[in-house]
């Protein structure tokens, strides 16, 4: 363990320019996940200078975590992420429960199996993970994901996963009905066949620059999430979010302090800031993804009837935390497939 | 009390210790230490990392000798290999073009051979996004050409990014070669009766020789770690050395086979590098 803190030492020295001074706060967020203005906002009334950086995967914000001296005082991973944060000892306890913003927080999203006791994580956003189909491209049904991985002709070869196995995986079991974080290589083999079957017909594997490829038809169906595929509907593309009848993949985000951070005090402000009625409903106009905490109605944006994509009426289970072992099947799929 | 010439070199030495050592240290002791459950690693000597290579588990829980680690390192070898030998076919000519203007001219063209480089190297892949997606300029055209299906996401739009992005690597060093060719050799070879391609063959090519030597060597070892090309223009359909470490130390949460994979990596780099400085120091000895 020493030795570990050593060399952890020494790779800081070697990599990291040490973020200290107490008027700056660095956020590592969902790429383009928070608000602008209210970023600007926040700066304007505390006089702290925000600087944000951007990861597309729970797993960057994890191993950037993992690696030491990250320099982040705010991180907003998912559920499963967060329990495995909390485990590893990577993050602040911050008594979230005694915060302001914990009030905000809709009950039902209190003491939640990742953070039992509310001390570390408030949550941020929420939503599910599907797919979205070019309607120019595909006039067909979109109530099952059999239309995602069994593709027909109208679909094949036009079809695009993301370029992590996480939600993909998790999708995959949803249709075949194998729980989530299976320890059972047979249930496991089912999960590869059907993906390694659907991989000819599979344009490309990619979590960037989504927007544009469902949106421009560059393929006609894409997995990806409810509010960004929302937010590229009301751009004008003629896309729909998919309600397969086998459920969504769930996921919510939190904000955490990762252990170590330079300015907790800081870290701690701007949660409560963002959880602010006035502000969560700037933030939920902007992100397109449901809030968890309390919003004002009337100012918002997205309803049933003008966002679907954000009010799902198929079951919707969220990610797990998977074992060593679980996630060593994920992982083997996965390398399996794009061997 | 030690000279200037002990001294003097003293920030180099520590620089490249710190810089380049001691992360290699580091690199080197995490592929051989166990790994955490959740990514990270333990210490505890362990050689399983370099054994997942070759060997792992199949579906059926047995171990069996595996090569899918094999292939991917035998695709990235082929793909740096496609790519340098493209990239050494295009600039000899190019770089002869240049080497022969006016100062003026010369100055300027190798100003725009290196005019990309001010450009962020993924703002650049991108661009080819586009050219190639159904929209852009090249992808319609194959469209209207009566072209089949889109030319995004195959190996000849990653095999084009790569060497957009390195080209400019082999036309420096190519350029400065030629620049060196003494025009009285040519002539002297048209005045023996010599063909243009026997000149070309003879003269020219081996004159060049480090030129082209030294531009291989900069394309290559840079095209081996490749991962922008192959996720965005490839379409992440099959892995590469590249995106397999990534992988691994991301989503697979296994980071001393990450490391392990990173050290075999670099040793096909040094392998490259020290038949290079052989082959240099066995023409110096005939020299």
């Amino acid at each position: 363990m020493k030795t570990k803190l050593i060399l952890g030492a020494a790779l800081g020295l070697v990599l990291a320019a040490p973020a200290f001074a107490g008027g700056t706060l660095n956020l590592y967020t969902w790429s383009d996940s928070i608000s602008p203005d209210l970023i600007k906002k926040f700066e304007e009334k505390t006089g702290i200078t925000v600087n944000v950086d951007g990861f597309n995967s729970n797993e960057d914000a994890l191993t950037k975590l993992q690696a030491g001296s990250s320099g982040y005082d705010v991180v907003t991973p998912s559920q499963h992420f967060v329990k495995i944060m909390i485990e590893q000892g990577l993050l602040e306890d911050i008594d979230a429960k005694d915060m302001p913003a914990f009030a905000q927080v809709d009950d039902k999203w209190k003491n939640q199996w990742w953070d039992p006791t509310s001390e570390y994580s408030i949550p941020l956003a929420y939503g599910t993970a599907g797919f979205t189909v070019n309607r120019d491209l595909y006039k067909g049904p979109v109530d099952s994901w059999s239309v995602f991985f069994t593709p027909g002709a109208e679909l094949k070869g036009k079809i695009a996963d993301l370029a992590a196995p996480d939600e993909v995986v998790g999708a995959a079991e949803l249709f075949l009905g194998v729980p989530f974080c299976s320890e059972d290589k047979a249930e496991m083999k089912k999960v590869y066949d059907l993906l390694k079957a659907q991989k000819p017909d599979v344009a490309a594997y990619s979590s960037d620059n989504i927007e544009n490829r469902i949106g421009s038809g560059e393929v006609a169906a894409h997995f990806w999430w409810d509010g960004n595929s929302l937010k590229t509907r009301r751009d004008g593309a003629n896309i729909e979010y998919a309600m397969p009848k086998e459920g969504l993949v769930g996921w919510l985000d939190s904000f955490v302090v990762p252990k170590g951070a330079a300015n907790v005090e800081a870290a701690k402000a701007f949660i409560d800031f963002m959880s602010e009625e006035e502000n969560a409903t700037v933030q939920y106009n902007y992100y397109a993804h449901s809030s968890p905490v309390k919003i004002d109605l009337a100012k918002a944006d997205y309803t049933p009837e003008n966002a679907p994509e954000l009010f799902p009426t198929v079951p919707v289970t969220f990610s797990q935390a998977c074992s060593p072992a679980a996630q060593d099947l994920v992982t083997k799929v996965w390398t399996d497939l794009l061997k | 009390m030690r000279g200037f010439r002990f001294w003097g070199l003293v920030p180099a030495w520590g620089l490249m210790v710190a810089t380049l050592m001691v992360p290699l240290v580091i690199v080197a002791l995490v592929s051989v230490a166990e790994r955490g459950a959740y990514g990270g690693f333990a210490w505890a000597f362990t050689l399983e990392p370099y054994k997942e290579i070759l060997f792992s588990e199949d579906w059926d829980g047995n171990l069996v000798f595996d090569p899918k680690y094999l292939a991917i390192i035998g695709r990235t070898l082929a793909l740096a290999a496609a790519t340098t030998a493209i990239c050494m076919a295009l600039a000899l000519p190019v770089a002869y073009v240049i080497a022969t203007r006016t100062p003026r001219m010369k100055a300027a063209l190798i100003y725009l051979v290196t005019l990309p480089f001010w450009v962020s190297m993924i703002v650049r892949v991108y661009a080819w996004l586009i050219i190639l997606g159904n929209d852009g300029v090249v992808g319609r055209a194959w469209a209207a050409l009566g072209g089949e299906g889109t030319l995004l996401f195959t190996s000849g739009a990653m095999l084009v990014g790569m060497v957009y992005s390195y080209i400019p690597l082999m036309v420096l060093p190519v350029f400065a070669a030629i620049e060196k060719l003494d025009p009285a050799l040519l002539e002297a070879g048209a005045d023996l009766y010599a063909s243009r391609w026997t000149t070309a063959r003879r003269v020219i090519l081996p004159l060049t020789w480090p030129g082209l030597a030294a531009g291989a060597i900069l394309v290559f070892v840079p095209a081996l770690g490749t991962v922008l090309e192959p996720m965005l223009l490839g379409g992440g359909k099959q892995m590469m050395m590249g995106t397999l470490i990534q992988s691994q130390f991301g989503g697979a949460r296994n980071w001393p086979f990450g490391a392990a994979v990173a050290l075999v990596l670099m040793a096909m780099v040094v392998l490259v590098l020290i038949a290079n400085a052989r082959r240099a120091m066995r023409k110096e000895a005939r020299a």
